[in-house]
């Protein structure tokens, strides 16, 4: 053997054993991480799974390896119905190419199914999936946790409202005269008292809201609406609210499709646009809310001459308890959760919204829905509606 | 008038609720819990019932299962008034025969003697 011989077989073998090294740091890892992971080749058989995975599933690795994956592994509906091999989201991945995040459930070996939360992303060579690797997690800690903040908001929010109930009680039987007639100051005074009420109220049912959206509780109902109706009727609540102060208009097209959308969700979106377009409109301004079409949308605009939003919040003006720089230093009250509540619904309703807005000079909040309409979609509440007026 | 039988643990809502009817000059029964609504039924025999959702010892809907208005010979009508929204318990109170459901903390004196009014009036 040459010394370039001698000098080559040493260069192999020690690029062997960095090979053997770095093979067995990849078993290590991929056996020692806490989310089950799967890797299925370009025929969909099982090629390595690991110790995470294999404890959820309740498989041994040999009884996973080399089998045929959509069969061995079998996923789930909620109901428990079978997801079909199509419909997987491995099969997504390989027709597509591109990462998927998806929640689904699993079923045990011994039958019992449990949620997971899973990303299938492809093994890619020169741009082709040659094989698919999946990450997943037993999420059921997570939704028993969602359950329970959900639970505890709600009964936080009735515990809270009952001694409110005594405040507002109380406090329009002075208004009504029940304890004799008041003076005008006494007046004054129980008029903040029963607005601020009515503000706490409101807030209560917002944030109620906001939980049961965001723990994907709540209901979307179907049935057909005339929102030109809707608006007009919107329009009617909030006049003796602006009466005086500003003056509103409403533009509606003639004849708007009906649609078939959730009434309530559409209301709450509408109202909570309006109710913005006033609070950020100062004294002799204008209000105009219009309602048209184009060739897929049915759209709601409100056109407002208030304070504007300024650059630099444009960014964030959707964002759960975000208020703009402007709005604060106007000492004008808001909890921030308006416009949060509007996108949120607006998704549930398969709807968009979005705005033009100059500081100083106004703003125009959009939301559209399509002419489709949605189909609804079951969940454990209704929204409530945190526009009620008093029933009097 | 009417005799109205207040099921509302909260002391000071019950006693609000009996000054507004009162005021009204029905005859008023107050009671704390369902128990005690079920004790006073047969002796008070009340037209109305003003029913609150959540209480303890028996809750609104243990109270209506035990009524059990379809079977009853001559039955109150039940308004149930609550600060639950769309909840389970309101469903399960309609299915067992609650005649209205109104949300407390959005209901002025005067919604609340309308709708006690409109539901006397009203035929089952």
């Amino acid at each position: 053997m040459t010394k370039q011989d001698s000098d080559l077989v040493k260069d192999l073998r020690a690029q062997a054993a960095k090979a053997r090294e770095e093979s067995a740091t990849f078993d290590a890892l991929f056996s020692s991480l806490g989310e089950g992971l799967i890797a299925i080749n370009e025929k969909g058989h099982v090629t390595r799974v690991n110790q995470a995975a294999l404890d959820m599933l309740g498989y041994t690795e040999s009884e996973l390896l080399g089998e045929w994956y959509p069969e061995k592994v079998v996923m789930v509906n909620e109901d428990n119905s079978v997801v079909e091999t199509i419909d997987r989201p491995v099969t997504q991945v390989f027709m597509t190419g591109k990462a998927i995040s998806v929640s689904k459930y699993y079923r045990r070996k011994d039958g019992e199914k449990f949620p997971v939360f899973m990303t299938v992303s492809p093994i890619l060579l020169r741009n082709k999936p040659i094989g698919a690797i999946e990450v997943f997690r037993d999420i059921s800690d997570d939704i028993e946790a969602d359950k329970m903040k959900t639970e505890f908001i709600s009964i936080a929010s009735h515990q809270l409202r009952t001694p409110l109930s005594a405040v507002n009680t109380y406090s329009l039987m002075l208004e009504n005269g029940y304890a004799g007639e008041l003076n005008e100051q006494q007046s004054t005074f129980l008029a903040v008292i029963i607005a601020a009420t009515d503000r706490m109220n409101r807030l209560i049912s917002t944030l109620l809201n906001i939980t049961r959206i965001e723990a994907g509780n709540i209901s979307v109902e179907s049935s057909p609406i005339d929102l030109s109706i809707l608006v007009r009727s919107i329009a009617s609540e909030f006049e003796p609210q602006i009466n005086q102060k500003l003056s509103l208009k409403t533009k509606i097209e003639d004849k708007i499709p009906e649609v078939n959308t959730d009434k309530l969700i559409v209301r709450e979106i509408i109202s909570n646009l309006v109710s913005n377009a006033i609070k950020y409109t100062p004294e002799g301004g204008l209000i105009e809310m219009s309602l048209y079409t184009d060739r897929k949308s049915i759209i709601f605009q409100v056109r407002d001459t208030g304070y504007g939003i300024p650059e630099g919040s444009k960014d964030q003006i959707f964002s759960k308890f975000y208020r703009a720089s402007n709005a604060v230093k106007q000492e004008v009250s808001g909890t921030g959760l308006g416009l949060y509540m509007v996108k949120v619904l607006a998704e549930k309703v398969d709807g968009d919204t979005w705005f033009e807005s100059q500081e100083g000079k106004g703003s125009s909040f959009y939301f559209s829905i399509s002419k489709k309409g949605i189909s609804g979609k079951s969940g454990a509440f209704k929204l409530e509606n945190s526009r009620i007026k008093r029933r009097d | 008038m009417a005799k109205i039988l207040i099921v509302e643990d909260d002391i000071d809502l019950n006693l609000a609720y009996r000054i507004i009817l009162e005021r009204e000059s029905h005859t008023i029964e107050s009671v704390y819990n369902g128990n005690e609504a079920l004790e006073r039924l047969d002796s008070f025999n009340p037209d109305l019932i003003l029913l609150d959702l959540l209480m303890p010892m028996k809750n609104g809907v243990e109270f209506l299962e035990e009524y059990n208005i379809a079977e009853a010979p001559n039955p109150a009508k039940v308004v149930v008034f609550t600060n639950l929204e769309n909840s389970d318990e309101i469903n399960e109170a309609f299915k067992l025969g609650a005649y209205k459901c109104i949300v407390k903390s959005w209901t002025a004196p005067q919604g609340l003697v309308k709708v006690i009014n409109d539901t006397l009036k009203s035929r089952r």
